[in-house]
């Protein structure tokens, strides 16, 4: 071994307790460098196995293509696979949706769908069903026999009146799980069935494609080349329908790596940081031992190899650790978000990851990980020596034997104290060291500001107030709206407004309900013309005057009073629209189609302001208006929501006669701000809880700093701790001596923590509700966080006192005294 | 065992090894003696004699493991650790080889740190005079780090005299200084202990110093072999 490495490894073993908490930095380091790329690679891998099982293998879809433009789409040399899907209709159903579709062979591989058992059908009155449709339809038949199917053929948007015909199954579908719970199928028609029921120009189909992919392009690409191909065939982009969720799934996304080198930025700089402090707090009681072998004759680089190669041994022991312990932990992380249980919607996909993830399909680690954090650690361990290798090799040899503080000025004179007290020997102590105590503290408070933002933020997503915002009172009622259904007319919103179920008999009776404090009523008037399409159903939502100051706080520019949006002329805009139509602004007019039953008016109304309101209040509708003008406009009742208020949040027997009126009315639906949180509520907890304990490893490794600092400043005054104990120190003086150090070390974090991290929450937190993250709204400061930050702060300064003076007292005064190395 | 009022100090009986078997090192070896108030004693013996243990031991500094001391009547060694701390700073003043200041505090406040320990009120006077006498009147506000090998010592006097102790305990106090500073800073405690009346026990190994002295006791292998 050469002789620098020899006693670079013997320097490890003679300095272990500092080298145990450098090492200790070093293997929450390495954990945490493994964990996070390995548990985002993990739930990267999870999520795009569950997608390549659930999702379409479609790259895209090109909406309302004729035959003949699929056929020369299908020729074009960037496209490698080709489906073609036309969709005839629904089967006439009161509580089921069947719809009839026309798929080729290709698209059914694109679409995943596989027949169980039978055939693709060929012949005009050729059906595949599923044991679900027959049942829905309340008949019975094998393969061969003849069902009567009632069905509305699809008409440019609507539906057709019912007609009835028989078809022969040839084959069959397996029903799924969710089949069954949403009542929602599909069956297979012949093309010869499209064809006879929809004239040949008419029938608008959906080209299902695969974009060739011999040179691995990344999503960006590929997304690039599916809008390009659209643009030469003329296809809008409305028309265009990326599979992102699959490309996502099956090719790089660049935007999710950024995310990824972030955090491990910030794990890097929390272990630069800590490592760098503790070498540089320790420095100053080495200064002699490399004096002296500077005296001996080693030269400046073998002083340098002995300090880069002693952090490189304990790197040695301490990266594969950290690396074993990773493993297990990242595995241990993965259960924790894979077993979460997640809002309904998703649970099909919460339970085909946990179903994947339990068969250990996919695998969790991966070599180049592993490699990837031992290389991480190793630069971080390396950065951090830069310094203190370049101070010890200036270490100059006379200097350093003669001098028992060598290498630090010092004053020659300084007034003093008249007569001293502990508090005033501590404050001597730490202002003799402001650079050592500057460096621990600061050290500490990074963590500790990064952890007070990162809580505020979460603080402020509290599940009950983003349930406040997307819902107005307990519960919202509103009519059950539906455009072009030829078989169900009376839902077209025009209909629906002259005979509207949202009418004075109904709020009476909800009035009525016990629990209930009262009703609000928002009305809508639906709106085309100037920037917005038919097809956006834009509205006017107008507001009662219970929310004019509401209205008038969220206001984020311009300028207007609920008096004025009375008159119809002023609209305020939410700030959510700006996301389809950036081009709006304050003062711009909008000449708007205004169509109220049969008859549609124009309308000029001016952009008053714009707003920032949740979308319980807007239900993304994004003009505002004043509820009395809306209803101005109407000859009917344009009545769209009733909030519901009760003197709970959750009431079971009131949302049961809600419930109740619901169903017997069959044409108005109800959401719950019960259903509201508890969406939140299962989301926030994980969020917060993955955020700690990320945040509780980075506090963790920056403890060690706290521990160096406070064991080193005993360690190097150990004989003057001695000293002051044999002219007539007690113990308890000692020990309350110590504890006012640690306090001060505490102090000076929690004050800067605390302090700074909660002036830059502030700003954090209006950057969030302005990007609408997790409905943020209001701001609460982290007290749970800041409580907790300054409990476990003390708890750990006493233990650390404590453990301390025990360890001091583990020598007798005697060798305290004697003690000089 | 009864103790004349006229002496300070009393040591019956002291035991303390260290080590076991073939290491087994008799420091202080069933050791007693009597000092008298006032005196200045020199005890001498050879390098690892064991008079810094036996001085160790008289200050409360190390426990042994058997016998006792006596300091104005107390046995110190009945004193729990915060006790015996406190008896410490009331009644003996250490003056050590290597001076043991504090670095990060002037020499006003090396002085008067014992004071501070027992909380005690810092007569001005009283310290300036103890400056005076020790001949660093002008040097109250400057750091240990830039006086001399003589100062510090002379500084570490102060701090033994400053608490008006019953016995000063000095080991080997002039170890570190040149022949010059050594006279300079001997006669300096002579004559402190007689100005301030105190009783002083001195350890040293060199025995023209020792002459100096009232008493000279001289230890071998842990025992009083003449006195």
């Amino acid at each position: 071994m050469k002789m620098t490495t020899r006693i670079a490894f013997d320097n490890m073993k003679y300095h272990k307790s500092r080298n145990i908490l450098i090492g200790i930095a070093i293997v929450l380091t390495t954990m945490l460098l493994f964990v996070v790329p390995t548990v985002g690679r993990g739930m990267v891998k999870l999520q795009y196995a569950v997608t390549d099982r659930l999702y379409p293998a479609w790259h895209a879809l090109y909406r309302n293509v004729d035959e003949d433009t699929a056929r020369k789409l299908a020729a074009h040399h960037d496209i490698s696979k080709v489906g073609l899907r036309g969709d005839a209709g629904y089967m006439s159903l009161d509580e089921a949706s069947v719809g009839l579709l026309y798929v080729d062979e290709t698209g059914m591989e694109l679409y995943k769908m596989e027949l169980a058992e039978g055939d693709f059908p060929k012949q005009e009155d050729e059906i595949v069903v599923s044991p679900g449709i027959l049942n829905e339809l309340g008949q019975q038949g094998d393969i061969g026999d003849r069902i009567t199917v009632p069905y509305q053929i699809d008409r440019g948007g609507g539906l057709d009146y019912t007609q009835q015909k028989e078809f022969r199954i040839c084959g069959f579908f397996e029903d799924s799980e969710t089949n069954h719970e949403k009542r929602m199928y599909t069956a297979l028609i012949s093309e010869a069935f499209l064809k006879n029921e929809i004239p040949e120009d008419e029938i608008a189909y959906r080209f299902l494609f695969q974009i060739s992919d011999a040179d691995r392009p990344t999503t960006d690409e590929i997304e690039d080349r599916i809008e390009d191909i659209a643009g030469q065939f003329g296809i809008p982009e409305d028309d265009i329908n990326i599979n992102e969720e699959y490309l996502e799934a099956n090719y790089v996304d660049p935007s999710m790596l950024p995310i990824l080198v972030l955090l491990m930025v910030i794990i890097v700089l929390a272990g630069v940081i800590t490592v760098y402090s503790i070498y540089y707090v320790s420095m100053n009681q080495r200064i002699q031992e490399f004096g002296r072998m500077k005296a001996i004759g080693a030269t400046k680089r073998q002083v340098r190899q002995i300090v880069l190669r002693e952090g490189l041994c304990i790197a040695a022991f301490a990266v594969p650790a950290g690396l074993l312990i990773g493993t297990f932990i990242s595995r241990a992380v993965m259960k924790v978000f894979v077993n979460f249980k997640g809002p309904e919607e998703s649970s099909i996909y919460m339970d085909t990851g946990r179903e994947i993830f339990e068969a250990g399909e996919v695998s969790l680690w991966c070599w180049w990980v592993y490699l990837l954090a031992a290389a991480v650690t190793v630069c971080t361990v390396y950065f951090s020596l830069v310094r203190p290798m370049h101070v010890a090799a200036k270490v100059s040899e006379v200097e350093a034997m003669r001098m028992q503080n060598a290498g630090r000025k010092q004053k020659s004179r300084r007034k003093g104290f008249e007569f001293l007290t502990i508090a005033r020997l501590t404050r001597r102590n730490l202002t003799e060291n402001k650079k050592k105590s500057a460096v621990t503290i600061l050290a500490m408070a990074v963590t500790g500001v990064f952890l007070m933002v990162v809580a505020t933020v979460l603080a402020c997503a509290d599940p009950k107030e983003s349930a406040n915002s997307s819902i107005v009172g307990q519960y919202e009622i509103s009519p059950i709206v539906e455009r072009g259904n030829k078989e169900h007319p009376e839902r077209e919103w025009s209909e629906i407004q002259k005979d509207n179920p949202l009418n004075e008999t109904l709020k009476q009776q909800i009035e009525a309900l016990p629990g209930v404090e009262k009703v609000d009523v928002f009305s809508t008037a639906k709106i085309s013309g100037g920037t917005f399409t038919e097809e956006e159903g834009e509205s006017l939502n107008g507001i009662p005057p219970e929310y004019a100051s509401e209205l008038e706080k969220g206001i984020t520019k311009g300028k207007v009073t609920y008096e004025e949006l009375k008159s119809g002329d002023k609209v305020i805009l939410d700030r959510a629209l700006l996301h389809w139509h950036p081009e709006l602004d304050v003062g711009d007019k909008l000449n708007l189609t205004i169509r109220d039953g049969e008859r549609t008016f124009e309308k000029e109304v001016e952009i008053a302001a714009i707003g920032n309101y949740g979308s319980g209040m807007t239900n993304y509708n994004y003009l505002i208006m004043a509820k009395e003008a809306v209803d101005r406009m109407s000859e009917y009742n344009s009545s769209k929501f009733f909030h519901v208020f009760a003197d709970k949040d959750y009431d079971p027997a009131l949302e049961k006669e809600l419930m109740e009126l619901v169903n017997a009315s069959g044409r108005i639906q109800m959401q719950t701000w019960q259903d509201m949180f508890e969406q939140w509520n299962s989301f926030t907890p994980l969020t917060a809880g993955a955020c700690y304990a990320f945040l509780g490893i980075l506090a963790a490794i920056s403890v060690m700093n706290l521990i160096n600092t406070m064991i080193n400043s005993v360690h190097v005054r150990k004989k003057e701790l001695g000293m002051l104990q044999a002219i007539g120190m007690s113990d308890s003086q000692l020990m309350k001596m110590l504890q006012l150090e640690g306090l001060f070390y505490t102090a000076g974090t929690l004050v800067i923590s605390v302090g700074l991290g909660s002036l830059a929450g502030y700003p954090v937190f209006l950057y969030a509700r302005e990007s609408g993250l997790m409905e943020i709204r209001n701001y609460h400061y982290p007290v749970t966080a800041a409580v907790a930050v300054s409990a476990v702060l003390l708890l750990l300064q006493i233990v650390l006192a404590v453990g301390i003076g025990r360890s001091v007292r583990k020598n007798t005064l005697i060798e305290r005294i004697r003690f000089s190395e | 065992m009864k103790m004349d009022s006229s002496k300070i100090l009393a040591v019956e009986d002291l035991v303390k090894y260290y080590g076991a078997g073939e290491n087994l090192v008799r420091a202080v070896d069933h050791t007693s003696l009597q000092i008298e108030r006032g005196a200045f004693t020199a005890i001498v013996g050879r390098s690892g004699s064991g008079k810094s243990t036996l001085l160790h031991l008289i200050g409360g500094l190390d426990r042994p493991d058997e016998g006792k001391v006596w300091i104005e009547g107390k046995d110190i060694f009945s004193l729990k650790d915060d006790r015996l701390a406190e008896f410490r700073r009331k009644k003996i003043g250490f003056i050590f080889q290597d001076y043991n200041l504090i670095p990060s505090l002037n020499v006003w406040e090396n002085i008067v740190l014992p004071l501070g320990l027992d909380n005690r009120r810092v007569k001005r006077e009283d310290v300036r005079e103890v400056l005076e006498k020790i001949g660093l009147a002008d040097k109250a506000e400057t750091m240990p780090n830039a006086l001399s090998g003589g100062q510090k010592q002379r500084t570490a006097i102060a701090r033994a005299l400053v608490t008006h102790p019953a016995i000063i305990l000095a080991d080997e106090p002039t170890g570190n200084l040149d022949s010059q500073t050594e006279l300079e800073v001997m006669s300096l405690m002579k004559n402190c202990v007689e100005d301030f009346g105190q009783t002083l026990v001195m350890i040293t190994h060199d025995e023209t110093i020792a002459q100096m002295a009232d008493r000279v006791i001289e230890i071998a292998d842990g025992k009083v072999v003449s006195d």
